[in-house]
């Protein structure tokens, strides 16, 4: 300690306790402050998002239904060559149709815009579904689609076309992440967690697989783990995300195992009692 | 031979009514394009509809307001079908209450909205 230091009081040089509270008030106001402004902007860019998506689809709505009507000949034969420019029109504007419908339902789950539905059904009807719509696409890929409902699975009590959307959204990056000649599964059966009874579904597959440091970024919007496969994979990067979702907002968990090369098995529950 | 049925597209969207219009117009019927509540309820009063196709978000206001006007000048149209954007249960109960025959998620596949308008014709 040097003299200047013994010599003056503490009191002197340093802020009381009082003003050092006062002034921590004002910091925590303006903290306050800045998180409600960050808030308010946030809340504004999803509803941005969820009119432009909204917009977005007239248009579209416009261009496809042109488009079907030259493809189903109702204006005329058209040449095979001609016929599939139209189909190629038709996919690329319900592809993008399906985009906008993600960001879409990303907005309304961000301003939790969301509600559940529950009407009861068979989840083995929900996977015939699924395994028909992406059939062509499996095909066309060379891959196998493999589906093992457990027999006598209880009824669902959930939203249906919610649960339709986590499935799909898993089974289609799992066919889009595999490489030709590859295997993509899905497995539902039911457990019992802590007294509950759920439902499990795994979504696997062959794929690239994903590392295990990447295993949390997956599920946050907007991310593709490389950005080598990003350029090959088109997609909005909100798959995971909206699956997340829809998943906690039927009270279940879903999580991934996987290792790069190695394939990648994702599982989401749905309790069958209401949480 | 016999009169081609009518049908009222109620569509704010000019792109998607052009397109509707095409569509009906090239497989037999007579078709009617409007884009807002008042304009929709002035054509039905005016000449009987068919098929009316209603889009729930017109220039004016929600396109279910057409059918209550409409039930109150007892000019309802024989079928009313609802395009719509929202696929959302609520929306579709809403238009199912208001006297729609059925709800469809716009766009839907011409092929589809072909067959299900010959349904709805031929069992009005």
């Amino acid at each position: 300690m040097n003299r200047a230091d013994a010599s003056v009081p503490a009191s002197l040089t340093q802020p009381s306790s009082d003003s050092r509270v006062l002034a921590l008030e004002a910091q925590l106001k303006q903290a306050l402050q800045h998180i409600a402004d960050l808030e308010a902007r946030d809340a504004l860019k999803t509803q941005f998002l969820a009119n432009i998506s909204h917009d977005l689809r007239t248009p579209l709505t416009a261009v496809i239904t042109h488009a079907e009507i030259l493809r189903d000949g109702i204006l005329g034969p058209l040449s095979d060559r001609q016929l599939d420019s139209i189909s190629g029109i038709i996919s690329g504007g319900r592809q993008l149709l399906d985009q906008v419908g993600e960001i879409l339902t990303y907005a309304r789950g961000a301003a939790n815009q969301l509600t559940i539905t529950r009407t009861t059904f068979d989840f083995a009807d929900v996977m015939a579904q699924l395994s028909a719509l992406n059939e062509s696409l499996v095909s066309k890929k060379g891959l196998t689609l493999v589906t093992d409902v457990q027999r006598g699975l209880a009824p669902l009590h959930a939203d249906r076309e919610k649960v339709f959307h986590i499935v799909g959204n898993l089974l289609g990056n799992a066919i889009d992440f595999t490489p030709q000649g590859g295997q993509v599964w899905v497995r539902a059966f039911s457990i019992q967690r802590d007294g509950i009874d759920e439902l499990v579904v795994e979504v696997g597959d062959t794929g690239i697989g994903i590392s295990s440091e990447h295993h949390d970024l997956v599920f946050r919007e907007f991310a593709q783990v490389d950005s080598s496969a990003s350029r090959q994979h088109h997609g909005t990067g909100l798959g995971l995300t909206i699956a997340r979702k829809l998943v906690e907002l039927h009270g279940g968990r879903i999580w991934l195992e996987s290792e790069l090369g190695e394939g990648s098995r994702f599982y989401f529950t749905i309790p069958y009692s209401l949480p | 031979m016999p009169p081609l049925p009518h049908v009222l597209v109620a569509e704010d969207n000019a792109l998607v009514a052009d397109a509707m219009r095409l569509l009906f117009e090239e497989t037999g019927h007579r078709v009617t394009t409007t884009g807002s509540i008042a304009d929709t309820v002035a054509a039905a009063a005016d000449d009987q509809v068919d098929l009316l196709l209603l889009d729930l978000g017109l220039s004016d206001g929600d396109g279910l307001a057409v059918l209550s006007e409409l039930a109150n000048r007892d000019a309802l149209p024989r079928v009313t079908v609802a395009l719509t954007g929202r696929d959302e249960e609520e929306v579709s109960n809403r238009c199912l209450a208001a006297g729609c025959r059925a709800v469809m998620l716009k766009p839907v596949p011409v092929g589809e909205l072909l067959r299900k308008s010959k349904e709805w014709l031929e069992t009005q």
